[in-house]
């Protein structure tokens, strides 16, 4: 056998001799890799904003929230009436009193309309508990968070969420602490700016950028828990106690005990549907599960579209083979043993589908850029799918390249020297 | 030379049968020969007469179907398929009658492949290629390629390379065969200088005008050796 130094040589030398050749026989496993690498990305990208989404609303966390309960047919105006549904405090301070649970923080909508001018906005008036902040991962980017003054004295402040100020003032308005904001009748000096860049999503109360917080006891003392909702031509006055609990245990395992817990108590409690549980550990399992799925459904179509590319580069490999035969011959003459010739080839292949593999993985990135950018979705391409596609590539010139080089190493010297 | 045996290579009862199919159709019936050390030998016979069969006996890329081939003693027909290509690479060089040389590869490193697959360290490659080079008037072309050489060059090139392992002896395939009057003369003059300097040389040529290069002429006919005329023999 020859040095291994200079088999590596020689190949690669071949290589170089047709380059342009290289490239398109290397093309099949340069967009394989490429597919593979673009696709993971997406995949990656698609799974870490859902899970950073369901990581926001809190993995150690049992959502409770109340809903409009579906209409009974006897009663479908409620003109006039109380709308009484939901979590009712007593609920929550029972469920305070369960094992295992760490704290709650407790929502309450104001369902006012928050208008600027004659629009209505799609931002919420939402009461809180201190710990709401901490508790939905959030973030003051300017001015502060509700003190514990605040709640103490029922202060007319709120924290305005980063898109609900973009909606309220003009562009161009940086800095509002210290504005008031005036909803319904009632005016709240802003003392703060929160920001949640998780995109946490709250079941009937959506995304804390577009609320602005009040103390709870502020929110009491101007209009107890009664609401008022006003139509055109009707008016509905909504009772609901709380309508969104996040309910934190002291540990991730109690999660699955505590949500059937909850949920038994509510199903005995209330004898409507006006609550739902919401447990984002479940869901993040659910989610976790389906992308795996996803992956593995990806991950075939790479491995096909990387088997049609290994059989394109068998085909010109023996095509090789045969052309140059010549060549085989004469080294056989001079001295090359069987190995030698197969090595020779093989290590030709390998390296064709290596290169392949690199420009596929580079060709993958740019493909995964131009999804980012013009698709406007999230793409993460991790380490491991590179070391991945390297391998693989490598992989396939090894499965692929082994035939035509065998077949090299069984040429008969003595044919192929006559065959001139 | 050790056990006081001249014999380069002997060949004694050689047979070559090809088979296709139930046809049995013998090649060679039985050759007898000695080749002593420092010979210029030539293999003549018209085509048919079975001369490339033995030459690719001789040069190891075929076996005999029966009978010996004895190169410095060792039987050859005993060998593996590898240790054929290390006893062809270290013993035997190669010359082809189209010169056989590698087209993207230059002078300097068609010379080095026989000496790569004998693993020798590239350095020392490199000085042997460069020498032997000289030896055959080539020194200035070391960069060239062959297509950038005439006809003799190649040639020449390619005598370079057969020395390069320092071989038992050099195999010769009509080696003038593609080239014109004048440039067979410079060939047959440089393989004369090489045997001056003792070198073993087998030709094999179907060309009797070239009987007189030769020390030894082994004339083959029909696959048999046909008995020398005393005064062919120097």
């Amino acid at each position: 056998m020859m040095l291994a130094r200079d088999l590596i040589g020689m190949s690669l030398h071949n290589l170089l001799l047709h380059k342009i050749r290289s490239v398109l026989t290397s093309l099949g496993v340069i967009f394989g890799v490429g597919s593979v690498i673009a696709m993971l990305a997406v995949s990656e990208g698609a799974k870490r904003k859902a899970l950073a989404q369901l990581d926001a609303l809190g993995i150690d966390k049992v959502i409770v929230y109340s809903k409009k309960p579906p209409p009974e047919g006897k009663n479908n105006s409620n003109q006039g009436v109380v709308d009484s549904y939901g979590l009712h405090s007593r609920d929550i301070a029972n469920i305070k009193r369960m094992d295992n649970i760490a704290g709650v923080s407790v929502l309450r909508d104001s369902r006012c309309s928050i208008l600027r001018g004659l629009v209505k906005l799609d931002a919420k008036l939402v009461a809180v508990t201190p710990d709401f902040l901490t508790e939905s991962s959030s973030s003051i980017i300017r001015g502060r968070w509700l003190a514990p003054a605040d709640f103490f004295n029922s202060s007319m402040v709120c924290v305005i969420g980063k898109n609900a100020k973009r909606k309220l003032f003009s562009i161009g308005t940086t800095n509002v602490v210290g504005k008031t904001v005036k909803i319904d009748k009632y005016r709240f000096r802003i003392v703060g700016e929160l920001e949640n860049d998780l995109g946490a999503n709250y079941p009937e109360l959506g995304d804390p950028n577009d609320m602005i917080v009040v103390p709870d006891t502020t929110l009491y003392k101007l209009m107890q828990n009664y609401s008022f909702i006003m139509n055109r031509r009707t008016m509905a006055i909504t009772m609901v106690d709380c309508d969104l609990a996040l309910i934190k245990v002291k540990d991730i395992s109690y999660i699955d005990d505590t949500s059937k817990r909850i949920t038994a108590y509510l199903n005995k409690v209330h004898d409507q549907q006006d609550w739902g549980v919401l447990v984002p550990l479940d869901l993040l399992k659910q989610k976790e599960s389906t992308q795996n799925i996803f992956t593995i459904v990806m991950s075939s179509i790479a491995g096909i579209s990387l088997i049609v590319g290994g059989i394109g580069i068998m085909n010109i490999m023996l095509a090789s083979v045969f052309e140059r035969r010549k060549e085989i011959g004469t080294r056989r003459a001079l001295g090359a043993q069987k190995p030698d010739i197969l090595f020779q080839f093989l290590i030709e292949t390998v390296f064709l589908t290596s290169i392949g593999g690199i420009l596929g993985i580079l060709t993958g990135i740019g493909i995964s850029q131009l999804i980012t950018i013009y698709a406007d979705m999230p793409t993460v391409y991790s380490s491991w799918s590179i070391v991945l596609s390297l391998a693989i590539s490598s992989f396939v010139g090894v499965v692929f390249g082994t035939y035509p080089a065998w077949k090299a190493a069984q040429q008969n010297p003595i044919e192929v020297l006559r065959a001139e | 030379m050790t056990n006081g045996n001249d014999d380069l290579v002997r060949l004694i009862d050689l047979k070559k049968t090809y088979f296709s199919g139930p046809l049995a159709v013998p090649v060679l019936k039985g050759l007898n020969a000695s080749i002593k050390r420092g010979t210029f030998v030539g293999i003549i016979g018209t085509s048919g007469s079975g001369k490339s069969t033995l030459l690719n006996i001789l040069g190891m890329l075929d076996v005999p179907t029966s009978g010996h081939y004895l190169l410095e003693d060792i039987d050859v027909g005993s060998l593996t398929d590898s240790e054929l290509a290390v006893i062809r690479n270290r013993k035997i060089g190669f010359i082809f009658q189209s010169f056989n040389l590698f087209p993207h590869l230059t002078v300097e490193q068609n010379i080095e492949v026989p000496m790569v697959y004998a693993r020798v360290p590239a350095k020392e490659r490199r000085e042997r290629a460069v020498k032997l080079a000289q030896e055959v008037k080539l020194g200035h072309r070391l960069g060239h390629r062959p297509n950038q050489l005439s006809g003799g060059e190649c040639q020449r090139v390619a005598v370079a390379r057969a020395l390069s392992n320092r071989p038992a002896f050099l195999l010769a395939d009509e080696p003038t065969g593609n080239l014109d009057e004048k440039t067979s003369g410079e060939i047959m003059k440089l393989f004369h200088s090489l045997h001056d300097t003792g070198a073993t040389i087998i030709m094999v040529t179907h060309n009797p005008a070239l009987e007189a290069h030769f020390d030894q002429v082994i004339r083959l006919r029909d696959g048999q050796i046909e008995p020398n005329l005393p005064e062919v023999t120097r």
